[in-house]
């Protein structure tokens, strides 16, 4: 029972902030629900911490806790504290240009709800456990995408945002009833045994297929990524800081159980599949990053490159895929919430655009050098622990012989530090028009920012956190 | 009427739904054209629990719990639409522009 405990903590936490705030009566502006959910989450993530990872244990509901599953719910612990930490000025009168959010205790509840989503999607070993664990990851993103009620923009995201995922649920339906019907069970074990027996089973293709293209929206892979620089652009900052990362980890997650379980026998076939895929998105992304001057879109298509090189490693053997996508996971999200916690600090007063960077190493140089970090992090410079990601991701595809996808993927990378080196460039040399306004940096932004950073740091320098990761998964 | 003829008639309806939402232009008649597909889906499930599965009782299951999401879904998608309605008055796709770039 001590491995559920997690998640079981998890759902208990969010029924205490709804509960407080259905107690208090709505619209309080008391900080508790905020003070609760972030010491909760720290909470969660220390046991989860602390939890054997050598285990393997099968509960009801095809609910099954492993090494592999308490990595990822690490991230999405992570993700979802960064979140909560992120979104606190924007329910505080000036801390945001925007406007004010309402609803905290609701927020909060939704955010969490949400996270207990991802939780049920990594352990499930059976599709319809699958499928509401699907559900309950997306669903609550829709109705955050549009937490500006007032807010034209904000809605407008919400509303592609809803289409497009509805949508995706549809096929994702037709693909878990073709691997249904080929199996005649919902159960992992049971399609892995037709899979087996036969990988050339036409409905397992089929259903295989209306899979990938209801995932590709989740993932942002390339036919299907139009939607995210809209949705990234309309949606309240943490929100965008939270699709960003956990969705994709999410999405990513659901792959790697899926095509490493019950489909492992088929990966032949969907290699060439995921390498034409991860190539053209990650040009896709690169590309539309280039011309980009509100960062919010800029990072969606950031985000869409990196999603690029994240399919590329789906290439590779279960045991390295697995271990390279999962360390890659915290150095992206390490990446981005540092960057959007930037954004939030430059948005309380100002635009949230490029040019809105200037001056910013001499007016405030602390806050230039993280952001340096960050972009050379994301763009994969050496000290830094985006380079170990993002050499584990290749070497998962080089793994396999694919030489010829690893160096297009190195290509890509240096267009991506062209566009990431725009944003050094805007901070460092780019002299401003007019005397900027110094910025505001509450207490909690700053330590957040130095513990996303030590993040970046330490992954990239200090080997052991990555052995570890690469010994539990791998 | 054997399975074939159920899983055509389920493509079928994944597929006017498909294009039911690419040429709407009214919001509630895409989320209507998502219930298409949806509904094709369940159809599937239900034709593979009778003709050919070894275990019928999950793929009869499955609609059920699929009818309950898609109208938590649904919930949540009319919910957006009025608020969009709320903003634009109109609940036309084609005013979904201004966010672009």
């Amino acid at each position: 029972m001590t491995l559920l405990l997690p998640d079981i903590l998890l759902v208990v936490l969010a029924a205490l902030v709804m509960g407080y705030d259905l107690y208090k009566g709505n619209n309080s502006d008391s900080s508790l629900p905020f003070h609760l959910s972030w010491v909760g989450l720290c909470g969660i993530f220390v046991l989860l911490f602390c939890l054997p990872y050598d285990q393997t244990v099968l509960y009801l509901g095809g609910y099954q806790v492993s090494g592999t599953t308490i990595l990822f719910k690490q991230v999405f612990i992570l993700s979802t504290l960064f979140a909560v930490l992120l979104s606190r000025p924007y329910f505080t009168p000036g801390g945001s240009q925007r406007g004010v959010l309402k609803y905290q205790g609701e927020f909060l509840f939704i955010l969490l709800l949400c996270t207990f989503g991802m939780f049920t999607v990594v352990s499930a070993r059976d599709l319809l456990t699958l499928f509401i664990g699907m559900e309950l990851s997306t669903i609550p993103l829709y109705i955050l995408s549009g937490f500006y009620k007032n807010d034209d923009l904000s809605v407008e995201a919400s509303t592609k945002y809803i289409i497009m995922g509805s949508a995706s649920t549809g096929l994702l339906l037709f693909g878990y009833s073709f691997l249904y019907g080929a199996a005649g069970s919902l159960t992992f074990e049971a399609v892995a045994q037709v899979c087996m027996a036969n990988p050339q089973e036409p409905l397992l293709k089929l259903g295989m297929l209306f899979i990938l293209a209801a995932i590709g929206f989740k993932l942002t892979l390339f036919p299907f990524h139009m939607w995210a620089p809209d949705v990234y652009d309309g949606s309240p900052n943490p929100v965008t800081a939270f699709i960003s990362v956990s969705s994709k980890a999410v999405a990513i997650a659901f792959l790697l159980s899926l095509i490493y379980g019950p489909l492992a026998a088929m990966h032949n076939f969907l290699e060439p599949i995921f390498l034409v895929l991860a190539a053209i998105t990650m040009t896709v992304g690169n590309l539309g990053a280039l011309k980009q001057t509100r960062l919010r879109r800029f990072m969606a298509y950031s985000s869409i490159a990196q999603a690029g090189y994240i399919a590329m490693a789906l290439l590779g053997d279960a045991g390295t895929a697995r271990s390279a996508i999962i360390f890659y996971l915290f150095v992206y999200a390490a990446g981005n919430y540092s960057i959007f916690f930037i954004l939030s600090i430059i948005g309380r007063n100002g635009r949230e655009n490029r040019s809105e960077l200037q001056g910013l190493g001499k007016s405030n140089p602390m806050l230039a050098a993280i952001l340096m970090l960050s972009a050379f992090s994301l763009a994969g410079i050496p000290p830094l622990a985006g380079f170990m990601g993002k050499f584990f991701l290749f070497a998962a595809a080089a793994e396999k012989g694919y030489y010829f996808m690893v160096f297009f993927a190195a290509l890509n990378s240096t267009i991506s530090l062209y566009y990431y080196l725009l944003l050094v460039k805007e901070a460092y040399i780019v002299q401003p028009a007019n005397e900027p306004a110094p910025l505001v940096i509450d207490g909690m932004q700053r330590v957040s920012l130095l513990v996303l950073t030590a993040i970046m740091l330490v992954a990239g320098i200090w080997p052991s956190f990555s052995n570890g990761v690469l010994a539990v998964a791998g | 009427m054997s399975l074939s003829h159920y899983i055509a008639l389920s493509l079928i309806l994944c597929g006017i739904g498909l294009f039911g939402m690419l040429t709407r232009r009214n919001l509630l008649g895409i989320m209507l054209s998502v219930e298409v597909i949806l509904n094709g889906a369940n159809i599937n499930f239900a034709a593979f629990a009778h003709f050919k599965a070894a275990d019928p009782v999950a793929g009869a299951i499955f609609p059920i719990f699929v009818m309950a999401v898609s109208a938590c879904e649904i919930a949540v998608a009319l919910a957006i639409i009025l608020s969009m309605y709320r903003h634009r008055k109109r609940l036309d796709v084609y005013r979904l522009e201004k966010l672009n770039g």
